[in-house]
């Protein structure tokens, strides 16, 4: 990555210090930099955090039960007296180990649908599109919960049931790109020569789409923490005994007349971040590659 | 134009056709069905045969779905299973508390947007318009819960000074006006941050737009006031859009709402989804569904003819 950084800084035409040149290539993508970096966040909070502090997060501890943050429990306990921190951080993996996946499987099916009707014959396409209004229709957290109401909840269920409720954005946006660069020369050219249908779906179009698909991915994984807290918020996500930042605000929520601050605050932030982090950097790709299309 | 409004509303016509159908497959065809879901623990072959019969599960799919349409299109949207009362009934009494929030959560926010997007049009490239750009991209990530649980613990529990929950003080006789406005205050607060948050930003670009346009340069070199123009020519011009981002936006706000009246026990649709949901209750659950699916299809309708109306060149596209 650095090796970009030199003629931006030579650029300038000023022989800059090896600090000033990286400060400088910093400052010119601040807003990827702190995206990467609040993703770097939640990402060791998910997965590596539990193992550098394992204490148990269902041990409980009577007599500590609802205190504030402690030299032996750094974030508090909750009112049945468990570690916060623990909880917070099993909590984490719970919502990453769900969440993640669901993105990939809405991030896949989301393509595969938009390219498919890009390509199709025109009556096909305005069906699928019309299909795709009617799921539109619906916001994602209605028949998240709708579903969720449904069926026995696991992760298995949860990734199924978040990854193909979240595509639709996408596809629309795969489709509409995939129309708009169906008509462009080199395809046109792709096509005389006889290429088929899939190579051209893979070979040129995914090619010139990458950028868009990439920021739009990285806004899904947002999409898809936050899906998933809502519905854990509303008890209709990971299911007890696990905990997950949504469930972990839910209980808090519950004795907020307690003024719990430590209980609220930690997996709300957690929440956010995971959000920040996506928005941030998906803005700050789009920032980056934004010239070149 | 005649022609797009037709267009238009065939359409939203066939949307509509295929979201009622999606919803009809989607309760029937989970595991098991809904006389599983319902009676849980305590479902025997015979348990379930008996309710299947009950509520005409026992029948062929599609004769089913003729029954669907049937009662939908004379408005009978079946009983309760937990409330036992008619769900037309129920959605109405709830629709009514949710219609006066959202209201005055739409103008409010509405009202703010604009203030706000006009501040970042003409401050454009300074920072007071970067300022604001960096706020909107932090509301826009702030989740629903967590801005209203922060509320509630600052002024309910904190401060004292905001009820936390319900519709109403229900220990008073008569509670009068001033009681349901305190209780509407904190949930139209959380809906108004988030949405605000993206609302200036679009509103905000359409000011900085229009105020590159010719006109204005025009207007400038003839003399005319900067408040003049921005008041008099940008600020109608730059509400156009406006109207279609709130006829997009509504489906976003009740999503926001089941979170919001879910946190504050206020008595709206959201509020009565969810309880249904958790108590799969799902006469109510498929007609909140249904709801919320037509009126979004309705509004986007909405959004285009106005539209149309006010900028006869969208017509055409």
């Amino acid at each position: 990555m650095s090796e970009h950084a030199i003629p931006t800084a030579t650029s300038a035409g000023m022989p800059a210090a090896p600090l000033a040149r990286w400060l400088g290539w910093i400052g010119q993508r601040s807003t990827l930099v702190a995206g990467l970096t609040i993703t770097a966040v939640i990402l060791f909070v998910g997965f590596i955090a539990p193992f550098l502090y394992p204490a148990d997060p269902y041990a409980i501890h009577p007599a500590h039960a609802l205190e504030g943050p402690s030299a032996a429990f750094p974030l508090g306990t909750d009112e049945l007296g468990r570690d916060e921190l623990a909880l917070l951080l099993s909590g984490g993996f719970a919502t990453l180990v769900v969440a993640l996946p669901a993105a990939i499987l809405a991030f896949v099916v989301g393509v595969a649908y938009g390219l498919a009707a890009g390509l199709a014959p025109a009556w096909l396409d305005r069906l699928m599109m019309r299909i795709l209004d009617a799921v539109l229709a619906l916001p994602s957290l209605i028949i998240l919960i709708f579903f969720a109401s449904l069926v026995t909840l696991d992760n298995t269920s949860l990734i199924l049931l978040l990854g193909l409720i979240s595509w639709p954005g996408l596809a629309r946006l795969v489709r509409n790109e995939a129309l708009a660069q169906r008509g462009r020369d080199f395809v046109l050219a792709a096509e005389q020569l006889g290429a088929g249908r899939m190579y051209i779906a893979r070979v040129h179009l995914l090619r010139v789409m990458a950028p868009v698909l990439v920021v739009n991915g990285t806004f899904m994984v947002g999409d898809s923490v936050f899906a998933l807290s809502s519905l854990s918020f509303l008890g209709l996500g990971v299911q007890p005994p696990q905990v997950s930042w949504g469930s972990l605000l839910e209980s808090a929520l519950d004795i907020i007349a307690l003024d719990p601050w430590w209980l609220i605050l930690p997996p709300g932030l957690l929440v956010f971040g995971s959000l920040l982090a996506a928005s941030l950097t998906g803005q700050g790709l789009l920032q980056r590659w934004g010239g070149h299309r | 134009m005649i022609r797009m409004v037709g267009t238009r509303l065939a359409s939203s016509t066939l949307t509509i056709f295929i979201l009622v159908t999606m919803v009809f497959f989607m309760v029937h065809l989970t595991p098991g069905g809904p006389a599983y879901s319902i009676l849980g623990m305590k479902a025997t072959a015979a348990s379930v045969a008996e309710l299947n019969q009950r509520l005409g599960l026992d029948q062929p799919i599609i004769e089913q779905y003729g029954i669907w349409w049937w009662h939908l299109l004379h408005g009978q949207l079946g009983y309760s299973y937990l409330l036992s009362r008619p769900v037309g009934e129920l959605l109405w009494q709830y629709e009514i508390n949710t219609l006066v929030f959202y209201t005055v959560s739409i103008v409010v926010s509405t009202l703010l947007s604009i203030l706000i997007g006009l501040v970042q049009g003409v401050y454009f490239g300074r920072w007071p318009a970067k300022l604001i750009g960096g706020l909107q991209l932090a509301f826009y990530a702030l989740p629903a819960f967590f801005v209203a649980a922060m509320l509630v613990l600052w002024f309910s529990v904190q401060l004292k000074i905001l009820p936390a929950s319900g519709i109403t003080n229900l220990r008073l006789a008569d509670p009068g006006v001033g009681s349901y406005a305190a209780h509407l205050v904190l949930p139209v607060t959380t809906i108004t941050l988030l949405t605000v948050a993206s609302l200036s930003r679009y509103f905000g670009e359409a000011v900085h737009e229009e105020l590159g346009k010719d006109y204005v340069r025009t207007a400038r070199a003839k003399g005319v006031g900067f408040p003049a123009i921005l008041f008099g020519h940008v600020l109608r011009n730059a509400l156009r859009p406006l109207v279609t981002i709130l006829g997009l936006s509504f489906p976003y706000i009740f999503t926001g709402g089941v979170i919001v009246e879910s946190v504050f026990n206020y008595p709206g649709l959201g509020w009565l989804m969810w309880r249904s949901a958790l108590s799969q209750d799902y006469p109510i659950l498929i007609a909140i569904v249904l709801l919320i699916g037509i009126l979004t299809v309705v509004g986007n309708l909405l959004a285009d003819l106005v539209n149309g109306l006010l900028d006869p060149r969208a017509s055409y596209e």
